[in-house]
């Protein structure tokens, strides 16, 4: 029986921008998630897709407990992300790991590879203290990489291979969930397969549990068996990645679809104007603006995520019929 | 295996040299003893788009840059020759590359954000190719501008005009960005990774529209990419470059459907496509800059390299409707 | 995966070489800085044994002498030997610079990072006492601290030790919220890395850096503003022997023998100047822009 590991329910997160207009009366509101609903079985590989203001980002931020939900619940097993206790967050800051998408960023340009690779695993008292240079080089050789890059600064490596290191330090404290910010995004096609090989091994094998954010969605189908598209704060299509890519039902997966590069298909601006602003949006569907198959019901009702079918979930009033 | 006899001067396909727009020949540049750019030999004919595509350090954006004349000596040695019309660009003065930069070829950058002034409206900054290069008067310049902001899709031009760079959206920017490089008509179009900063959604429309007005003016465009599948979409043709060389070129349906070169086939295999099994990485590392190895550049990492690859380096030979530069191809 | 890259792990005090020495050695002014305060510490390290005769001993009948045999570098207006006063005064200024900038340094910084990390009210408070310590120029602070504490070598280390602790403390402060905001400092918050552990293993080594190179260059003004404080009486308390004071004391005297106050000047002059050299020589070092040449 797969146990649920992540479950949010009609999560938002709401920022109040400062006040404008005489009297400072009128307040604007960018609700960077809006309803989300989702659940995260152990072993569970799923990608969140969506472009810029999707709110991709700020939803691994919640699940990690880096920011509080305005509204909804983000609970992590039975517990309740928002009133952890000492024992139960330090129980989580072990389980769940996460990789920056500014992978050198995300690590002190003072110390050596050993020492970040090590903090998590002394902090965590997972083996003596004679034991840890074995473990360290195991866990190096694991993404690939040679053990003498122990002894080097993060500011002495290449992009991939600092990359490779956030991997091994997210895999040193042994979690059970590994949640990715776009960690193959920016490199080269080469060193970019090489990462994409090495993570959907690592799930292979020891069945841990991948939210991946990404904008690509060949990355996505790659590694991901599961996928939910966001548009403006919303999951407006969510389920198994093939399913969802050879027969999308929500018009903007299959937008998204269709203005993705592929070497069988032509060019095709498949979707007319800007993305809007996430702020003050109108009332309806958040989508109405761009769809290409609007109703006038659409400008009315903001569709919440439904089941289509038991794996399937779509947020549109009218799905797409027929895909193909 | 088969080796093909090396053909002394590479014929460019079905082109007519005297005829093109863009002729390239056995252009080498070298930085502080790094040779970056290795006889290089393209040929762009009017009313085609090129596509250079390859992985960082390919030497793509300094061949792109190379053409406008941003890299010159002393800063850097250039031998060969760079030709555009009847003019040899490795000769020209800055005083005259000025007068060809905005003017018969236009440019597009990566990040717009960052090429376009911050202190100026987008009006003024369309408006400064037209006032320098056409000498049109203040008014006739306005006018051409919002004619030019319509035909990049820029909604309300009018109103848009003195709007300033930060008051945009990503995608509107580049639209002004391709606004200023077509407002002369330019012959040759130079766009170095334009939507990579982009949405996918938005790099489908800012692609359509680059082409579609590049196809109106009867211009030529080369596209610096590291797509490989966008490069299918977009180019009537391909040149794949690989440490400052050019090791396959021809129609990109043919190169990127059959590739011949194993560099090519390399990459091919690792895109990730949709519904793709499995990936395989090229083995190694791009050498770095001061230390490639001699002969064929992609020889220690290719699965198909003999002895003769790192004593020699092939040359670009015609085979199936395209270049090649390899010793073994089936 | 990466062939290219050497394998071999070079040892830690190889890479200390590598990064520090090695670019500190190429400044040439900077090794010239480095040699001559190195004698001047020599000097002042090994004073009673190199000097000729007790600083403080007064004979008056061999005043307002020369060079000579007997004193080296000639007598001032007490009979006192300048060689020796020389010497000790290198001790002494050498004592008031580091322990004036190292207090200083230890307090500056302790606020700083106080008002960077805590935040709030607690950094609008003490950033307002800093701005208040920062208003007035160094060597105004200093005379009225000296006037408030009274003279003498101690109160001299603690006076320009005060008047260093706003520069100090907004520099401090300045790092710490900057690197603050860096993602390893959130990644490490994430991991469950406890509080003070992430100031001690995070923040401090790269705030500390550029603090130490500060810290450095302040020496030479320590020096400088301790020799004017004890120019113009406020400093050390004679017989002390001071160059600012030995200064002070040939003033009167300057064209019978002008050599009790040049000597002294002199020798505040070469070490202002080698610390000024050495101070650059760091900051170029350290500088990642200046490295990257090299």
């Amino acid at each position: 029986m797969n146990e649920t590991i992540f479950s949010l329910l009609d999560v938002e997160r709401v920022y109040t921008l400062a006040a404008t207009g005489w009297f400072r009366r009128k307040t604007r509101q960018l609700k960077a998630l809006d309803g989300v609903r989702l659940e995260l079985k152990r072993g569970d590989t799923l990608a969140l897709v969506g472009e810029s203001g999707s709110g991709k980002s700020t939803l691994i931020r919640l699940m990690l407990g880096l920011e509080p939900a305005s509204d909804g619940r983000v609970l992590y097993g039975q517990h309740d992300l928002a009133h952890l206790d000492g024992e139960a967050r330090k129980r989580f800051a072990r389980e769940v790991a996460f990789i920056y998408q500014n992978a050198r960023g995300s690590m002190n340009p003072r110390r050596r590879i050993a020492d970040i690779l090590a903090e998590p695993i002394r902090l965590h008292c997972l083996c003596e203290e004679q034991a840890i240079p074995a473990r360290l080089e195991a866990l190096i050789n694991r993404v690939g990489l040679p053990a003498g890059l122990l002894q080097r600064f993060p500011g002495e490596l290449s992009g991939g291979q600092v990359r490779r290191i956030a991997i091994a330090r997210a895999l040193a404290a042994e979690p059970k969930v590994i949640m990715a910010d776009e960690s193959v995004a920016g490199l080269d096609v080469s060193v970019q397969a090489q990462v994409l090989n090495l993570l959907r091994d690592l799930c292979r094998e020891s069945g841990i549990t991948l939210v991946f954010i990404t904008h690509d969605l060949g990355v996505a189908s790659y590694l991901c068996e599961k996928i939910a598209v966001l548009y403006l704060g919303r999951i407006v299509e969510q389920g198994p990645t093939q399913d969802i890519l050879t027969a999308p039902r929500h018009p903007y997966t299959k937008a998204l679809l269709q203005a993705f590069p592929r070497f069988d298909a032509p060019l095709c601006a498949s979707l007319k104007g800007e993305i809007p602003s996430p702020i003050n949006l109108p009332k309806g569907c958040r989508f109405a603006g761009r769809c290409a198959q609007v109703q006038p019901a659409c400008l009315e009702v903001d569709p919440p995520l439904t089941l289509l079918t038991p794996e399937r979930q779509v947020a549109c009033l009218f799905p797409v019929e027929n895909p193909q | 295996m088969n080796q093909v006899s090396v053909l002394a001067q590479s014929t460019l396909g079905e082109s007519n040299t005297e005829a093109s727009l863009l002729a390239v020949r056995d252009f080498s540049l070298r930085r502080k003893q790094a040779t970056v750019l290795d006889r290089i030999t393209l040929c762009l004919n009017p009313g085609e788009t090129l596509g250079l595509i390859g992985e960082s350090g390919a030497g793509k954006s300094t061949l792109a840059m190379a053409l406008i004349g941003l890299l010159r000596a002393p800063e850097v040695e250039i031998e060969g020759s760079l030709c555009f019309r009847d003019t040899e660009l490795t000769a020209l003065k800055e005083a005259d590359f000025r007068r060809l930069r905005g003017n018969k070829i236009g440019l597009i950058f990566q990040d717009a954000t960052a090429a376009l002034n911050p202190c100026f409206t987008v009006g003024k900054q369309i408006a400064e190719p037209l006032k320098r290069h056409l000498g049109l008067s203040a008014t006739a310049c306005r006018e051409r501008a919002v004619d030019l902001m319509q035909s990049v899709g820029i909604p309300e031009p009018r109103l848009r005009l003195d709007a300033y760079p930060h008051e945009l959206s990503g995608g509107m920017q580049q639209r002004v960005m391709i606004a200023i490089a077509l407002a002369c008509n330019p012959e040759l179009l130079l766009a170095d990774e334009p939507t990579s900063a982009l949405d996918v959604t938005i790099q489908a429309q800012i692609m359509t529209l680059i082409l579609d007005r590049v196809r109106a003016l009867n211009s030529s465009a080369i596209f610096v990419l590291h797509d490989l599948a966008l490069g299918a979409q977009v180019c009537d043709r391909i040149a794949v470059m690989y440490a400052g060389q050019i090791v396959e070129e021809g129609p990109s349906r043919r190169v990127l459907d059959t590739p011949l070169h194993p560099y090519t086939q390399g990459l091919k295999s690792c895109v990730v496509e949709l519904g793709m099994p499995t990936l395989t990485p090229i083995p190694g590392q791009i050498p770095p800059l001061d230390a490639m190895p001699s002969g064929c550049r992609f020889a220690p990492r290719c699965p198909k390299a003999q002895a003769i690859c790192s004593e020699q380096r092939p040359e670009l030979q015609t085979r199936d409707e395209r270049q090649v530069a390899c010793w073994f191809i089936d | 995966m990466s062939h290219a890259l050497d394998l071999s792990a070079p040892n830690q005090a190889a890479s200390w070489r590598r990064r520090f020495l090695q670019p500190l050695m190429r400044q040439r002014s900077a090794v010239v800085g480095l040699v001559i305060i190195l004698a001047y510490v020599f000097a002042a390290l090994f004073a009673p044994w190199l000097a000729t005769h007790d600083p403080t001993a007064q004979d008056l009948g061999a005043a307002l002498q020369g060079p000579s045999a007997a004193h080296w570098l000639g007598t001032d207006s007490f009979g006192q030997d300048l060689y020796s006063r020389l010497l000790y005064g290198a001790q002494l200024a050498l004592i008031i610079g580091f322990a004036s900038v190292a207090l200083g340094l230890v307090v500056g910084v302790a606020i700083g990072l106080a008002a960077g990390l805590i935040g709030g009210r607690t950094e609008w408070v003490l950033m307002r006492i800093v701005d208040g310590l920062l208003a007035f120029p160094e060597l105004i602070l200093a005379m009225a601290f000296m006037a408030v504490l009274g003279l003498g070598t101690e109160n001299l280390v603690y006076a320009l030790a005060l008047s260093f602790v706003g520069p100090f403390a907004r520099m401090t402060r300045g790092d710490v919220l900057q690197v603050k905001s860096q993602p390893y400092i959130e990644a490490a918050r994430l991991m469950g890395v406890p509080t003070l552990a992430i100031i001690w293993r995070h923040v401090l080594p790269n705030v500390v850096s550029p603090i130490l190179v500060q810290a450095g260059m302040r020496v030479s003004i320590a020096i400088l503003l301790e020799s004017g404080l004890s120019f113009l009486g406020i400093g050390v308390v004679p017989p002390t022997p001071d160059w600012g004071l030995m200064i002070a004391e040939g003033r009167g005297f300057i064209t019978i023998a002008p050599w009790i106050s040049g000597i002294p000047g002199v020798a505040l002059a070469i070490l202002l100047v080698a610390l000024n050299l050495l101070g650059d020589g760091l900051r170029d070092a350290f500088d990642p822009n200046t490295q990257k040449d090299a």
